[in-house]
């Protein structure tokens, strides 16, 4: 089975976590260490970059509600880009655009961030 | 005329084969309604219109145009009884110019009402005919999109189905392989609040008597406040609670929307508490569902985990033990001497949890034999160190020529100058000369040994201080007793006085006095076995809860 990747690139303010193949259980506590990194950083406009996950469970999906307060509580944000359609499937099936923002792009979520600033 | 009337026909028919072709090139609702409408206005000249249609025996106004909002949604309202009748009250009252029913294969889906013509005139034969042929081709089309939608929610929720038993498997694989109970429920977290879109959480374990929360975002000391005095023990299924709820209405105003039990074997074991969802939904069957199984997956790790760290901190115990016996067994002589004016026996046997008793027999000259015994304060490998340390000393006593009673206040500086956490040690020791036949003891605060002849029992008591509490300030004073044939020295610890049976009897002193009275004239490896036997009988069924010492000086 493909494992799971997250690796982190800054642009300007905003930090992209590039995810990569399956996010699930067994995975999440590589997410975890990703975001806790960003956290004691203080980094927290954060896009995450789907382009190259292949599968997202609802453990995967967990990460992301587990510190999106935090992020917001600091003027911050979990934005999502580059969904691939069975993966944003889920995200809408669970009721994720409710509270996320998706963006086709990456660029369009960082633009998004310059935009508020 | 002939002409005219092929010029409507012709008219008619464009219209309705560009509606038809028009009408089911999608499948939105709302669009093919609007163009349903929007016909009818162009080829009936009409400005207002409504279309409504039944969603669960009730008529919903659909869309729209030109008529008072609030007056459409009378629509709804319109009793079952007499259904008819209050349409066409509504229709009149509302100046309907005509009204049609949407029949699709027999079903009555619904109605077109339309209002007056602009030119003030009543519909026609025609116009009547026209509006037939359109409604019976738009309710074909109306009637496949709402199964379209019906098959596009009952998808949804095999998605959410699917999606939620993914879930359940992917933490099934999960769970089996993690032993940290943190780990278990941060995971449990993560796939319930993304399941459920749920922000606010709690789980707790119960055990034997009180409660740990693994997690909380409801305010904590109020939460356990709350428990103490809520009995979440007793559900053991879902549990939505409102605020017409009876019970766990305090958790209610907390925040708490539904307990969820966490259940091995018909017990639960813990709770899950959520909070409202994000989206407000309510929670459904088929949710609670969903967080039973999974609650009741964790638990099962979750106790696993515990399970799994209580066998290593027995493991540990164990190892320590094992450690501590095997000190002790080590410490104690290995052989004893033997004479022919006199005979020397002792047994040690060690308690689960490893006291900590002592003995020692040394020949210190070819008449003169030393006897020793002792009790270290605390159990297991503590206990064991302390006792090492006092072998040594005795050890390297021995070798000077002390009197006993200096060697006494020596070995109670060194003692009480190694000892820490105020630990002691009750001890004592004799010498025995085979030439004089006497015995020479000094005793520091040990049970006192008894001498057994003919005359009865005496008790050696003469000494000082128990051993290691502090440094010698009154010097140790013990005493010497002349010894005659057949008389009996029996040292023995605190482990057989007592030892307790089921009913948390002691052995007792006056037991152990009267049971040597009648046998002190066998053997000493005899008198042994029988103190040991009548012990073992008194304490039948229970375990033994200290090492037990016992050594026997028999004059020949």
């Amino acid at each position: 089975m493909a494992d799971f990747d997250v690796n982190k690139h800054g642009v300007g303010a905003v930090s992209v976590l590039n995810v990569k193949g399956f996010l699930d259980a067994h995975t999440a506590p590589e997410l975890e260490n990703a975001f806790n990194t960003l956290l004691n950083e203080k980094q927290y406009k954060v896009v995450v970059n789907f382009k190259d996950l292949q599968y997202i469970s609802s453990a995967g999906l967990g990460v992301f509600m587990a510190y999106v307060e935090t992020m917001r509580e600091n003027n911050g944000d979990i934005k999502f880009s580059n969904l691939k359609d069975d993966v944003y499937n889920i995200f809408d099936l669970l009721g994720f655009p409710l509270l996320y923002e998706f963006y086709k792009d990456q660029t369009e979520a960082i633009e998004k961030y310059n935009q508020a600033k | 005329m002939q002409l005219s009337d092929n010029n409507i026909a012709s008219r008619n028919l464009s219209a309705l084969v560009d509606f038809s072709s028009n009408i089911n090139s999608n499948l939105n609702l709302d669009f093919a309604l609007n163009n349903l409408l929007l016909t009818c206005f162009g080829k009936l000249q009409t400005t207002k219109g409504i279309i409504a249609l039944f969603d669960n025996n009730t008529l919903k106004p659909k869309l729209n145009k030109g008529f008072d909002g609030t007056q459409v949604n009378k629509l709804e309202e319109l009793s079952k009884e007499n259904f008819e009748a209050e349409l066409n009250l509504f229709a009149k009252k509302n100046k309907i110019g005509i009204t049609e029913k949407i029949i699709s294969s027999d079903q009555l889906l619904g109605f077109i009402l339309l209002g007056e013509k602009l030119s003030k005139t009543e519909y026609n034969a025609e116009d009547k005919q026209f509006l037939s042929t359109i409604v019976k081709i738009g309710s074909t089309t109306i009637k496949n999109i709402q199964n379209f939608e019906k098959l596009n929610d009952i998808n949804k929720q095999l998605d959410s189905k699917i999606n939620q038993l993914n879930s359940l498997f992917d933490l099934g694989k999960e769970f089996s392989s993690i032993l940290e109970i943190d780990r278990v429920s941060k995971l449990l977290i993560y796939s319930i609040s993304a399941q459920m879109l749920v922000s606010k959480y709690a789980i707790i374990i119960f055990n034997e008597n009180h409660f740990d929360i693994l997690e909380s975002k409801f305010d904590k000391q109020n939460l356990t406040d709350l428990l103490n005095n809520c009995d979440c023990k007793t559900i053991l299924s879902p549990k939505i609670i409102s605020k017409e709820s009876n019970d766990f209405i305090e958790l209610y105003e907390l925040g708490v929307k539904v307990i969820v039990p966490m259940v091995i074997k018909g017990k639960t074991k813990g709770s899950i508490l959520l909070g409202k969802r994000i989206t407000n939904s309510s929670y459904s069957q088929s949710d609670l569902e969903y967080l039973s199984s999974v609650a009741n997956l964790a638990i099962i790790s979750i106790e696993n985990s515990r399970l799994f760290k209580q066998a290593v901190e027995k493991q540990i115990i164990e190892k320590d033990l094992e450690i501590a016996r095997s000190i002790q067994k080590n410490l104690l002589p290995r052989k004893l001497p033997t004479s022919e004016k006199y005979e020397i026996s002792a047994i040690n046997r060690t308690a689960k949890m490893v006291g900590g008793d002592f003995y020692d027999v040394v020949q210190l000259t070819k008449t003169k034999t030393l006897i020793a015994i002792a009790d270290v304060s605390g159990k297991g490998i503590q206990a064991s160190l302390l006792m090492a340390n006092l072998q040594a000393f005795l050890k390297s006593i021995y070798k000077q020529n002390y009197k006993l009673e200096e060697a006494s206040n020596f070995l109670n500086d060194l003692v009480s100058e190694n000892t820490t956490n105020g630990s002691f040690i009750t001890f004592f020791w004799g010498v025995y000369d085979s030439e004089s036949n006497e015995f020479s003891y000094v005793n520091m605060g040990h049970n006192p040994p008894l001498l057994v002849n003919e005359k009865g029992i005496t008790k050696l008591k003469k000494g000082g201080m128990i051993l290691g509490v502090m440094k010698t300030i009154i010097p140790y004073a013990g005493e010497t007793v002349k010894l005659q044939k057949d008389d009996l020295i029996l040292l023995f610890t605190d482990g057989i006085t007592e030892a307790m049976n089921k009913d948390n009897d002691e052995y007792s002193d006056e037991r152990l006095e009267k049971l040597v009275t009648e046998n002190y004239k066998s053997d000493s490896k005899i008198i042994l076995e029988n103190i040991l036997d009548d012990v073992t009988k008194h304490t039948a069924g229970s375990v033994q809860s200290d090492d037990i010492t016992c050594l026997v000086l028999k004059i020949k």
